[in-house]
Parts: C-alpha cells; structure tokens; sequence
C-alpha cells in the first residue's frame, strides 16, 4: 500500500553554464545534500532569462522559479548577469504587484567555487516555496485547467 | 480656432511647401462628437484641418516606425518622451523627425464625462473648456466640471507639461489641473488589497479580453516586427482568449516595454473592453523609477533603460 | 399582435427561462455584452443600447472546443462535446440579427459546419427594435428597415412607450408565444404608436451613405492604389474592428496537445493582422493599406459580386470602437468619388 505524500513544491532553477550550473555540479561532487525539488534547464547565461520564461513556468504550474548565475563582474559574456539583474528586478516587483507570492520568483550570484552556497541557496527557497504553498495561480476549475504535476 | 492652431497650420504647411518634411502627422476632428483622429499626410492642403483639442486621445508618434521619409509630427509634452524613447532604441534617428510641440490642457476622459452625466458621447451635445472649467451642453443645459474631475488620471500625473525635445515650440502651457494623488488613485487601491485579491481582480478583467491587439499596435513601444506571441516555436501562450494567456500577455508586454512607456494612456483607451491597462503600464513606469531612477525618454543621449547598467544596483533580492 | 408591458417583461424571461438558457444583455466593468440573465434584473432595458461584443459569439465563439482527442493504440480517439440546452437571446438588435444571416450561408456553402448550425438551431432570436440609435449606427442606407427591421429574428418586440408590441416572424416564434402567458393583445391604439416609435427610430439614425453611389463606383476604387495607401495610413492593424464585426467570420485553428493528447479548438482571426495571409514564401498583404483595401470591399465589392448582398448591416461598432476613429462611411464616400484616377 503507497503512503499518501506530503506536497513538494516543485523549483524550477535556470543556471548559468558558466558558473551556477558548475556551483550545482560541485555541490554534487562535494556530497552536499539539497533538496531535491529543484529540477535544473541549462542557459548559457543569467542574461538569456526572459520574464517569459518565468511566467511560463508559472503557468505551466512550477511553484518556484530560481535563476542563477555568476556574480558581478565574473560574467562569461561580461554583461549578461547585469542584465538579468535588472530584469529579475522588474519582473519580481511588478508580478509581486500583480498578486504573485514574492517567494515564487528568487535569484542568487552562485560561481562555480560555490557548491556549497548553492545547496544552501535550493534549500533556502524550497523552504520559502513550502510556506508559500502550492502554485494555484493559473488554474481554473472551469475549463478543467490543473496545474502541472 | 485659436492662436495657435492657426500657428500650427502655417507651420505644417510650410514644412511641406519647402520640402522640409516628406509627411505632416497631427489631429484632426473625428467623424464622432468629442473625437479626434489621426491626420497623416503629404499633401499641403490637408493640414488646414489640423487641430489642438481637449480630445487628442492617440500617441501619434506609434506612426514614425513605419513612415518612411521624414516626419514632422505634432506632439505634445508626453508624445515628445515617446519620440525621444524611440530615438534612444535606435528606431528612429534625430534628424528624420521634425518635432512641433503644442500645448495641452489635459485630455479630456469621456468615461469620466459618461459616469459624471450619465449620458453617452453622442448624447452630450458640446463639450468645451471654459477658463479652467469643462462645460458639458445637454439637452441645451450645462453642466460645469473642475478640470480635475474630467482630465484622464495620467494627464492629472504629468510631469512633462512641456515638450522637452522640439523643433518649434508653438506655445508652453500645461494641463489645467495636477493631482499626483488622483492620477494613481486605482494603483493605490490594487496596492492596499491583499495579493489574493489583486490577483482575482485581474483574472476578473481579463476574462473580458478578446485578444484583438490593440493595446499593442497602439503603444509606440511595440515596434517588434515578430511580436512574441506570434512565436509558435515554442508556442509561448495560447492565442485563445483564456483569462490565463490574456493576462500573461499583458503581463509581458508591460515588462518588456519597461523603461519605454511613458504612460500616454493610449492602450487603456484603446481597449474595447475597458480594461484598465494604465493600472498595470504606470505601475511599471513607477517600478523603474523607483529602482533605477529612470524616466522613459527624458534624454535622447541616454541608453535604453534595459541596455544598460549601474556596477551595484537592484541587489537586495539576489542570494 | 400581442403585447407584453415593459414592467412585466420579468416575467416573461422567467417563463422562458424554465425551457430555455436566457441570454439577455448585462454590463460587466462598464461593457455591455450578452450574459446568462439572472433570473431577476431587467434594469437593462434603462440602459441597454447595444453590446460591445456582438451576438456572433454566441454562435461563432471565440473560443471554441471542437473536441478532445487521446491517443489509443495506434490512433485517436475523439471526443465531441455534449449539445447544449436550447438557448433564447433576448435583445438582438436587427442589424446583427441580419448579420447572423448573412454568416449563415458561410457555414452551410459547400460544407455544413455543424458546431455553428447547431448553435443557430438550438437558439431562439427574441430582437428588440431599436429606439435609441448610435450615432455611429447606419442602418437604414444599407437596405433594410433599419432599427426595427425583423426579417431574422424569431420575434420581435417593438417599443410603444409603456408597452413591447410583439410581432411573430417565424414559426418558432409563434409556438414559443403560443405557450407564454402574462401577454395581452394589443389595440389599434398600441399598433399606431409602435408605427411612430418605428418611424422615430429610424430619423434617428443621423448617419447615412449614399448606396447607389458606393454601390456603383466604389468596385472601382480597387485599382487606386495611391487613394488606399492614403485612407489607410492611420490604421493601426489591430483586431477591434474585424472581432467586433457582426459578418465578419474568419477563424483560426489551433490544437493544443501534451503527449498525444489534447484539443482542438477554434478562434476568431482577422484579416487586418500583419500576418493573416503569410506564408512560407511570402505575405501578399504585407502592406497595410493592402489589408486595410480588402477588408472594405470584401465586404462592399467581393461579397456583392459574389453574392448580391452588402457585407455589413451598419451596426456602427467599427466606427464607434475604432481606436484611430478610421470611419468605414467616410471611406467608402471618399473611394466612390475617387474611385476611378490614380490620384488619392
């Protein structure tokens, strides 16, 4: 007989090839445990994040979105984390306007010396998505729209 | 016609008589009471039926990205941010605008004109400033309203009475009325509910869009040629008339004219079914100021708003 | 003739309410529009000119599920959706009644479509005759009778001030009247002032266009290519006035589909949208003015030629709802007089 589970939010995490995606590979190596919630998209750098690709997780029924990339100053492509900081900016304060729980959408400077931050940084906001609660934003009861599960 | 209507006709009509434009854009009266349309021509006769009216309800300057030649356009305060904001992302060069700047009493809101009477436009029979008052005729009585009761809210916020970037300043005067407050009364409102309730509100609003676009062919600041909801691979929203993709096309749109809007109001007028868009579009334009003190089309030499940086900004959300 | 008092009209609506899904028109955020009545409020009729959006979507939705599919074995099974209770709109107005015609033998030309023609079927036209005419509306030039016109409805419901004067169209018009109760009949007194309130209506409609003229010399104006790139400059390319067209029926089809199954739906398309017509190898409207061209003789040259009728039944909601108040009138009027030169 399976046991009925508890919810578990789902974190979808865009991480920068160049150093968040290799932070997360590094907290793998090091044997840092982390939730295991997140589930990870490889993007060539923080700067390729459009405020689509958050509000289509959103849609899609993701309860959290983490983007991720390299501090300050060490980016790749030099500008692009400066980029999706102002975007990351404007998308959070303006969707937290629009009545979306500020914990839904996060972002962190992790580098790729920093696996530990980045366990930390996972189990930090899956904490925050567990209060928040599950992503019932989209749904809609009428055209028999669920979330994605 | 006043002072300066005559003023402006002689001045577009010499643009075009000595070859200095290729097009003259300006109002002129619409077809319906207490309307204005867009008049776009190069044909100097045309512009005797130029006009400045308390009904200039269109952002003319959504025109320059797709005439070619060079423009001389009428504009007032809020027209000329939006010229200089096409200026800044490279759609339009300097010297291929001819820019004339009028003044502007504030425009008049003929919803407010609706609720405050009871009566639809055409049921109204003039409607005309008197010093600083709006004097509706109904019926052969009239009605006064204080210019504050009847200014759309984004003109009772404007900052920029004055064109700030012009060619010709035909004359500098200002709207009627200011009120900060008033102008984001419904913003406040949205603010001091709780997020649930903010939510069921928009998803309320948009259960009534039809998808038709017009809030987006309108804004100067959709020039896309490819827009992304027309991107079917990967299909990003759906483009049935769901609240859900209604609502994330909005949502969108407004983020990505961000740094770009100068909260003309010409979307919310736009929209048949009168959903309040400049609760979303001034929201924003007040997120950008507030984050990057940054102002849409305030100075021509200035990068795009999202192509740009500051070495430590907007740091306090990131881990 | 029957009449019906306006202040009893409730109880009629509820009578018909037992058999029938009411729609009766209601406003939402200040727009008027067609909804399920209630079951209590007739306060429309104080306010009710016409709906922003019209009738159409109740018969050619904008959006629409044509059906569920899943995959089975090696194929698909599909799923139509159930029939709906049959359904009485009150409040149609002549001009969008006369439309549903037209759009009618869209739908049943070569193919029957028949999510439309079971809608049509399955529903019941109460009009109302107009008493308070637009002045965007243009009705009467278009050769009808104008606001109380009630050639496609199944009743229609004449003002005479106090009272709704009753007439039967259709047959099922007669059968629905035959089982309602609460009306009386109405005398010769009654007749004559809905006669006057008909005539009234109809000097009401201000805005007129000369239809020999247009009919007669505004084909021409096709080939004027300068004219049209003048009377469109000011478009903006949106959907309000193809969406809120009552004739206007052009659909998209999308399917929406995770792993293997899904949906498919229709919704309303719209030829004054960039790119309505393009293709692979090329868009043969890319030009606005080429768009904006073929929409008005669509539906003042194509459909004529084709099909002896007009296109458009002057509701007025283009002219109204326009977002640059371009004014079908006034272009129609200024193309028929240059229609033949090369001169705009």
């Amino acid at each position: 007989m399976s046991q009925k589970k508890e919810w578990e939010p789902k974190l979808l995490g865009f991480l920068c090839r160049w150093c968040s995606y290799a932070g997360a590979d590094l907290a793998g190596t090091s044997r840092k445990k982390y939730p295991a919630n997140i589930r990870i998209i490889k993007i060539p750098c923080s700067g390729r994040i459009d405020p689509l690709l958050i509000i289509r997780a959103l849609r899609l029924g993701y309860d959290g979105v983490l983007v991720s990339g390299c501090h300050p100053g060490d980016c790749h492509y030099q500008t692009g984390n400066y980029r999706a900081r102002r975007r990351m900016a404007i998308t959070k304060k303006f969707l937290e306007y629009l009545g979306v729980a500020p914990e839904r959408i996060q972002a962190s400077w992790v580098s790729a010396a920093e696996g530990g931050k980045f366990a930390e940084v996972v189990t930090e906001v899956t904490k925050d998505l567990k209060k928040a609660g599950p992503n019932r934003l989209f749904e809609d009861e009428q055209d028999g729209t669920k979330a994605a599960k | 016609m006043s002072e300066t209507e005559k003023k402006l006709r002689e001045e577009a009509k010499a643009l075009l008589e000595q070859g200095r434009v290729d097009y003259i854009v300006g109002y002129e009266p619409g077809s319906l009471k207490f309307t204005t349309t867009p008049l776009i021509t190069k044909d100097k006769d045309d512009v005797d039926r130029l006009v400045i009216s308390p009904f200039m309800t269109n952002n003319l300057s959504v025109f320059l990205t797709e005439l070619e030649g060079k423009v001389g356009i009428v504009a007032r305060g809020c027209d000329s941010r939006s010229i200089v904001s096409l200026i800044q992302d490279k759609q339009l060069t300097r010297d291929n605008v001819f820019i004339i700047g009028v003044p502007c009493a504030g425009v008049i809101d003929m919803g407010k004109i609706e609720r405050l009477t009871g009566k639809d436009r055409d049921e109204i029979d003039n409607i005309a400033w008197e010093g600083d008052k709006a004097v509706a005729t109904i019926g052969g009585n009239k009605k006064e309203f204080a210019a504050k009761e009847v200014i759309m809210d984004d003109c009772l916020g404007c900052d920029t009475p004055i064109p700030q970037e012009y060619d010709i300043l035909l004359e500098a005067a200002g709207p009627l009325a200011c009120d900060k407050e008033l102008s984001r009364r419904r913003i406040k409102e949205l603010e001091e509910m709780p997020p649930e309730k903010r939510w069921e509100f928009w998803k309320n609003e948009f259960g009534r869009c039809i998808r038709c676009y017009a809030c987006r062919q309108v804004c100067p600041a959709c020039f896309c040629k490819r827009c992304f909801v027309e991107e079917t691979e990967p299909p990003w929203l759906s483009p049935l008339p769901r609240w859900q993709d209604n609502l994330i096309f909005q949502m969108t749109r407004i983020i990505h004219v961000a740094g770009r809007c100068t909260d003309c109001g010409a979307c919310e007028l736009a929209c048949p079914v009168r959903i309040p868009l400049r609760s979303l579009s001034k929201k924003m334009e007040e997120i950008v100021e507030e984050l990057f003190h940054y102002k849409a089309g305030a100075d021509k030499a200035a990068p795009p708003l999202m192509a740009s940086y500051e070495a430590e900004e907007a740091e306090d959300f990131i881990r | 003739m029957k009449k019906v008092a306006k202040k009893e009209i409730y109880k009629i609506l509820s009578q018909w309410r037992k058999d029938f899904t009411v729609f009766a028109p209601s406003r939402e955020g200040g727009v008027a529009g067609m909804a399920v009545w209630d079951g209590k409020d007739t306060g429309f009729l104080d306010w009710y000119r016409n709906t922003v959006v019209p009738p159409k979507n109740s018969f050619l939705l904008n959006m629409e599920k044509l059906f569920d599919f899943h995959k089975e074995n090696d194929g698909y099974k599909l799923a139509v959706p159930a029939p709906e209770k049959p359904r009485l709109i009150f409040g149609i107005r002549p001009c969008d009644a006369k439309a549903m015609a037209m759009i009618d033998m869209v739908f049943k030309d070569t193919y029957e479509d028949s999510y439309y023609l079971s809608k049509r079927r399955n529903t019941l036209l109460v009009g109302l005759g107009c008493t308070n005419p637009y002045d965007s509306c243009f009705c009467t030039s278009l050769g009808f009778d104008g606001p109380t016109d009630s050639a496609d409805v199944d009743l229609m419901l004449i003002d005479s001030g106090e009272d709704f004067l009753i007439e039967e169209v259709t047959d099922r018009g007669k059968e629905l009247m035959a089982k309602t109760k609460g009306t009386a009949e109405a005398t010769q007194n009654d007749e004559n002032k809905a006669k006057k309130a008909k005539e009234a209506a109809v000097q009401k409609v201000t805005r007129k266009i000369d239809i020999k003229e247009i009919k007669e010399k505004f084909p021409a104006s096709f080939e004027n290519e300068a004219l049209w790139e003048s009377l469109a400059a000011k478009c903006v390319s949106c959907g309000i006035c193809t969406f809120l067209c009552p004739t206007c029926y052009c659909f998209d089809i999308n399917d929406e589909a995770s792993r293997g199954n899904g949906a498919r739906y229709r919704n309303w398309d719209s030829c004054s949208f960039p790119l309505y017509t393009k293709m692979p190898m090329e868009n043969p409207r890319e030009e606005k003015w080429r768009r904006v061209r073929q929409k008005v003789h669509h539906k003042y040259t194509f459909y004529p030629k084709l099909f002896d009728i007009i296109a458009c039944t002057g509701c007025g909601r283009c002219i109204r709802l326009c977002p640059v108040n371009w004014d079908i009138t006034q272009t129609l009027t200024k193309a028929s007089a240059k229609a033949t030169g090369t001169e705009k």
